[in-house]
């Protein structure tokens, strides 16, 4: 393994910045910036551990959700809405390898959409709503521990 | 100050806050006469980029018709718009004495503060919403043409800004809520001067309430349920304060008392949903910048953390979890 790794190197800069930096800076606002630079390092190096988790999480929860909604049949993904079209495309994209990720999410945004103008059915809307829910947890569970305190 | 001469600028530093502009302290020493004054100053300069793209001079007029209005603002002293004399526009005024917060009214303050710091938000939203935009010289500020505008254009407007600052992403939810806020037009019953970011954290305060309201480069003219729905929007206070400063229900009933106007439920439950996609829209603005090194300000890039609570408030608003 080389060393430092890239989370050593990360740490150690936030101690360059507080032990080395911080005591030569007499303006208030040069330290607010290094204090923002420390944390956001802070998150870097937290993030750079549950990152690739947080992804592989995300288009795993892509694809199944995706598949269910394939698996609902055309009688709930109404052609009206624009639905079935972004089913197909979002299909298509789960498909490659690797997924394309940016064009589920904007098969997620048009299902989204149909469900916050009502409309999806409820079928439709159960399984988006579950996504979300599970999508909003991740995000929260990745950047909430990082959050500054004000 | 036509006889003024021999100004000096003192003690010039950078400050933290009002991130749309570059911000500094001075105090400004001059002779008039025989006599030295001294006069403390904030010095407001463009960015090279940051949270909002605005424009200084529509600010520095919003700021000075407030002050002739009586309102509590800065005064405003001095606009420069010819970019050589500083390298980018800036406008000067008088720094006033307080304290500010970044968001929720501070929890630690003594409840006497809190007290009069929430009557007086309210009651310089009143003055501010009771002024009349055309005696007030503010019809460059581009009056909407009927009571439908106003929400289409501030829906629109946010909307445009998250096209052009996604950098190519999509955002399921903010997709959704600019979709919803297009086919759920509101229709206001006036149009008010909108201070545009009314709320916790931007203003100055001491134990006496209110001192200054600051970082008026949102102000428009629109809804009065806009200014009211953002100020009492989660974001800015949770655990059912609104910005902090008292629980939400009764910071609409001290509302409708200081305004004697009825708080439009259906309208404010609009605002907030624009309020949350506006939040976020700035915030992946200041991310757009930060990532193509238009700022280097180290707080930009911080700005992600903030939309899983946004996304939160939208998914519950929209009925999306």
């Amino acid at each position: 393994m080389l060393r430092p790794t890239l989370n050593e190197l990360l740490s150690g800069m936030q101690r360059t910045i507080m032990e080395a930096l911080m005591p030569e800076l007499t303006s208030p606002y040069a330290q607010g910036q290094a204090m923002s630079a420390i944390g956001m390092l802070a998150h870097a190096a937290a993030v750079l551990e549950s990152a690739p988790t947080y992804d592989a999480a995300e288009i795993k929860d892509l694809r199944a959700t995706f598949a269910a909604l394939k698996r609902l049949g055309d009688k709930h993904v109404s052609k009206k809405s624009g639905l079935r079209g972004a089913l197909a495309r979002a299909t298509r994209a789960s498909a490659k390898t690797p997924p394309d990720w940016r064009a589920m999410e904007t098969a997620m945004a048009a299902f989204a959409t149909a469900v916050a103008l009502g409309h999806a059915d409820d079928s439709v809307a159960r399984h988006v709503r579950g996504y979300i829910r599970r999508n909003l947890e991740r995000s929260r569970n990745l950047l909430g521990a990082s959050l500054p305190s004000a | 100050m036509p006889h003024a001469r021999e100004h000096r600028v003192m003690g010039l530093k950078r400050i933290s806050g009002g991130s749309s502009r570059e911000t500094y302290a001075f105090d400004l020493e001059w002779s008039e006469g025989t006599e030295t004054h001294t006069r403390p100053m904030i010095g407001r300069r463009d960015p090279t980029g940051g949270l909002l793209k605005s424009d200084r001079e529509r600010e520095f007029k919003v700021i000075a018709a407030m002050h002739r209005a009586g309102l509590k603002v800065p005064e405003p002293l001095y606009l420069e718009l010819d970019a050589s004399v500083m390298d980018r526009p800036f406008f000067i005024m008088h720094r006033a004495h307080g304290q500010t917060g970044m968001g929720a009214f501070p929890a630690a303050e003594p409840e006497s503060t809190r007290a009069k710091v929430a009557d007086d938000f309210l009651g310089e939203l009143a003055r501010l919403q009771a002024l009349d935009y055309r005696e007030s010289g503010l019809e460059i500020l581009g009056p909407p043409k009927n009571l439908e505008d106003p929400a289409r254009i501030q829906a629109a407007h946010w909307n445009e800004i998250y096209e052009r600052d996604r950098m190519g992403e999509h955002y399921p939810i903010l997709d959704a809520a600019f979709a919803w806020l297009k086919a759920n037009p509101v229709v206001t019953d006036r149009i008010v001067i909108v201070h545009g970011d009314y709320r916790s954290g931007n203003y100055l305060y001491d134990e006496n309430g209110i001192i200054a309201m600051l970082d008026w480069e949102m102000a428009h003219l629109g809804d009065p349920m806009e200014d009211l729905g953002w100020a009492s929007m989660m974001f800015w206070g949770r655990d059912g304060m609104a910005g902090g400063l008292m629980e939400r229900e009764a910071f609409y009933r001290l509302y409708e008392q200081k305004t004697g106007n009825r708080v439009d439920r259906e309208r404010l439950f609009f605002y907030q949903v624009l309020g949350n996609a506006k939040m976020a829209v700035i915030c992946l603005t200041g991310i757009r910048d930060f990532v193509e090194r238009r700022t280097s300000d180290a707080v930009m890039p911080f700005l992600e953390l903030l939309l899983p609570a946004l996304f939160e408030d939208l998914a519950n608003q929209l009925r999306l979890v």
